[in-house]
């Protein structure tokens, strides 16, 4: 059953982003150049042949230029013919003079057209592709497709069942890298392949109801904390990525990190029923003659080369499936069912700091478990609200493509703030005779396991390796357990004391969210927000109102947080039925809120408390 | 004082790379030196090199092979 698949893709795309402004540097703009048209053709031809040599299928992603040039399509039916290459459909690669002189605009990324210019334009190139094939395409894609984009496609184009759907954490950082002039901005998606939603394309379908229809793909396969602290941009399954990371001997032109990141992708399948993805997406424009930044084209081709031969013997050696996107796409639905996730235990390959994550995604959510912080979660997407969020001009999200979050420690803190404040973050406190240990502060690794329940249905299970937390004269063995539950939106840590240096000892454990929600590093309005403490007969209420204020109830049943703008309510819950639910606002300065509970906790006790996260209408 | 262009090779600038700015700078003919227009560093292609050679300290494990990806 364990297969590791990979899609590589090519697009011919006549003018290459980046070549035009970079390798065109000192002349006046002309797209129509002919220089150009012929490099961009020739590099998409190299592409080809390294695929081909190594044994390996593509897809082609037509771009709306290309199906302008006969010798681009001629390339694309031959190649089908021989070598099974799928022939289908970007909406990348745009610009062109007919595009220019139709839609007079210079945009050229999908997702931020008016829906009226999206529609257009996707009858304009699929009209024109099936023109020219006579048959429309299964697959297409771009960086990013908002679900609206997508439940048009297929509604009127319902042949197409996979897309490139996202890039992930291509957000702010990738923004920043650019000297924010670049505006992907696109983070909290998933970052392997999914089922979308018809009504936000990250959340992943719960159901058929929900099923968009497509199987969405990421752009490239990318390094699960390298990306989350970093700029995306260095750090994927693209080796010219790796080239801009400056991840390379100059000396030697090797890059083993490249290889690296293809086999933890592989090693995946541990967590994911025997199955592991890759994506490898290089655009023209990364294989151009005049060399990219420090790299000349010599050691832009050797990495291409490199990179598509490993991928060869891998499947020489029987370890890897190559598929088109349509392919794929049918494998996939075959696979997966719309409630199992996608789990990835990832450790550091890059900076030697032995730190290890656990990204988890399903239709309810996304979370990021951090060892290096005893398990704490340090990013969290409430996909159960699968909120609605139209992207392009004309929505009030021209570019801003990203699902909201509740937790993200490089945008929101985490543990350390500057001074004063809390930055969000989910976690417990220790305290012991007035002395105070976060489990932030515990660095760990963890183990992955499953328990099946019912229904053919698991819970993943997340085992901390335990660790100490020493007091002034007491040392507790703590293990914590982060425990998924399928179909569920819930996330149990649970707490289980080992042993104490002093067996009658009782400490205070205080687990907590701090939360707030956004998209990017600024901070958003907090008024509309409500916090409850709920206990029996019992509420306590507060709105927000940047007023530092505090409720408590002993023996609550619940905390909750309701946020508006993003259709979310989050709550938690304990095991504990004498535990003291708190709910605290936040003020200017630190404009979050916490939710939490207070309890006691005994040598061999086991606690165990849910976060939940809701649609809240 | 004749414009600035473009070098043999579009070089980043070493400093803003090391902060996660990708920023390409251009090339003084007159004085043989890039300059970053973002921040004020200058320099000589050996110097850009030399510094490019410098922002890798934060890739200890960039000439490794991993074998295993979990922790015993």
């Amino acid at each position: 059953m364990d297969k590791f698949i990979v899609n590589i893709i090519h697009r011919p795309e006549m003018v290459p982003e980046y070549a035009e402004k970079v390798t065109g540097h000192g002349k006046e703009e002309n797209i129509g150049r002919k220089s150009l048209l012929t490099e961009s053709l020739d590099i998409f031809k190299f592409q080809q042949e390294t695929a081909h040599k190594n044994g390996l299928k593509t897809t082609i992603q037509m771009t709306y230029a290309s199906l302008f040039n006969e010798e681009a399509i001629s390339i694309a039916k031959e190649h089908h013919e021989k070598y099974g290459d799928e022939i289908a459909l970007s909406l990348l690669g745009l610009p062109c003079e007919e595009f220019r002189e139709k839609y007079k605009t210079k945009d050229f990324c999908i997702w931020m057209f008016s829906m009226e210019d999206k529609k257009s334009i996707v009858d304009d190139v699929f009209g024109k592709f099936h023109d020219i094939f006579g048959f429309y395409p299964e697959s297409t894609g771009s960086y990013y497709m908002d679900a609206e984009l997508v439940n048009y496609i297929k509604e009127k184009y319902p042949m197409v069942k996979c897309a490139v759907a996202t890039c992930w954490e291509e957000g702010p950082k990738a923004y920043h890298t650019c000297n924010n002039s670049w505006y992907t901005l696109m983070d909290g998606g998933p970052w392997n392949p999914w089922i979308p939603s018809k009504q936000n394309i990250h959340a992943p379908a719960a159901n058929e109801a929900e099923d968009s229809g497509i199987v969405a793909i990421p752009h490239l396969s990318r390094d699960l904390l390298a990306c989350y602290d970093g700029n995306g941009s260095n750090f994927g399954t693209h080796p010219q990525n790796v080239l801009r990371g400056m991840i390379y001997d100059t000396k030697t032109w090797e890059f083993p990190y490249l290889y690296n990141l293809i086999d933890q992708y592989r090693d995946l399948e541990k967590y994911n029923n025997g199955y592991a993805y890759n994506m490898m997406f290089v655009g023209p424009g990364w294989l151009n003659k005049m060399g990219r930044w420090e790299a000349p084209y010599e050691l832009l081709k050797k990495s291409y080369e490199d990179g598509m031969a490993y991928y060869g013997q891998l499947k020489k050696e029987g370890k890897l499936t190559d598929m088109t996107m349509a392919e794929f796409a049918d494998y996939f639905r075959q696979k997966k069912t719309y409630t199992e996730p996608e789990c990835a235990l990832w450790r550091d390959i890059l900076y030697g700091s032995d730190k290890q994550l656990f990204w988890y995604c399903d239709p309810y959510m996304r979370a990021c478990i951090n060892m290096n912080q005893g398990g704490a979660i340090v990013d969290l997407r409430p996909y159960a609200a699968k909120l609605k969020w139209e992207v392009g001009i004309g929505t009030p999200h021209v570019q801003d493509a990203s699902y909201p979050f509740l937790i993200q420690e490089k945008y929101r803190a985490g543990y350390f703030t500057h001074y004063a404040g809390e930055g969000t973050v989910r976690s417990a406190k220790l305290t012991y005779n007035g002395e105070e240990v976060d489990l932030c502060l515990c660095r760990t690794h963890a183990k992955f396991s499953e328990e099946v329940i019912e229904n053919g249905k698991k819970k993943r299970i997340l085992t901390l390796e335990p660790v100490d937390i020493e007091f002034y004269d007491l040392t507790v063995k703590l293990q914590t357990r982060v425990i998924f539950t399928e179909g569920s939106s819930d996330i149990e840590m649970e707490r289980t004391v080992l042993s104490m240096s002093n067996p009658d000892a009782v400490v205070d454990l205080n687990e907590y969210i701090v939360a707030c929600y956004g998209t990017t590093e600024y901070p958003e309005d907090m008024t509309s927000l409500t916090l409850t403490c709920k206990g029996k007969g019992e509420e306590k209420k507060i709105d927000y109102a940047y007023k530092c204020r505090e409720a408590e109830i002993e023996g609550a049943d619940s905390v909750e947080a309701v946020i508006p703008p993003i259709e979310t309510k989050v709550s938690m819950r304990t095991s504990d039925e004498k535990a003291t639910g708190y709910i605290r606002e936040g003020y200017a300065f630190s404009p979050m809120f916490t939710l939490g509970y207070k309890m006691t906790l005994k040598d061999k006790e086991v606690v165990s408390t849910w976060l939940k996260l809701e649609k809240a209408n | 004082m004749a414009q600035a262009g473009k070098g043999k090779l579009n070089f980043r600038c070493p400093s803003c790379f090391m902060r996660d700015l990708d920023i390409d700078m251009f090339y003084d003919k007159d004085k043989k030196e890039y300059y970053c227009m973002r921040c004020q560093y200058v320099g000589t292609e050996e110097d850009v090199l030399e510094k490019n050679e410098m922002v890798r300290f934060r890739y200890k494990d960039m000439y490794k092979r991993f074998t295993k990806f979990d922790f015993d």
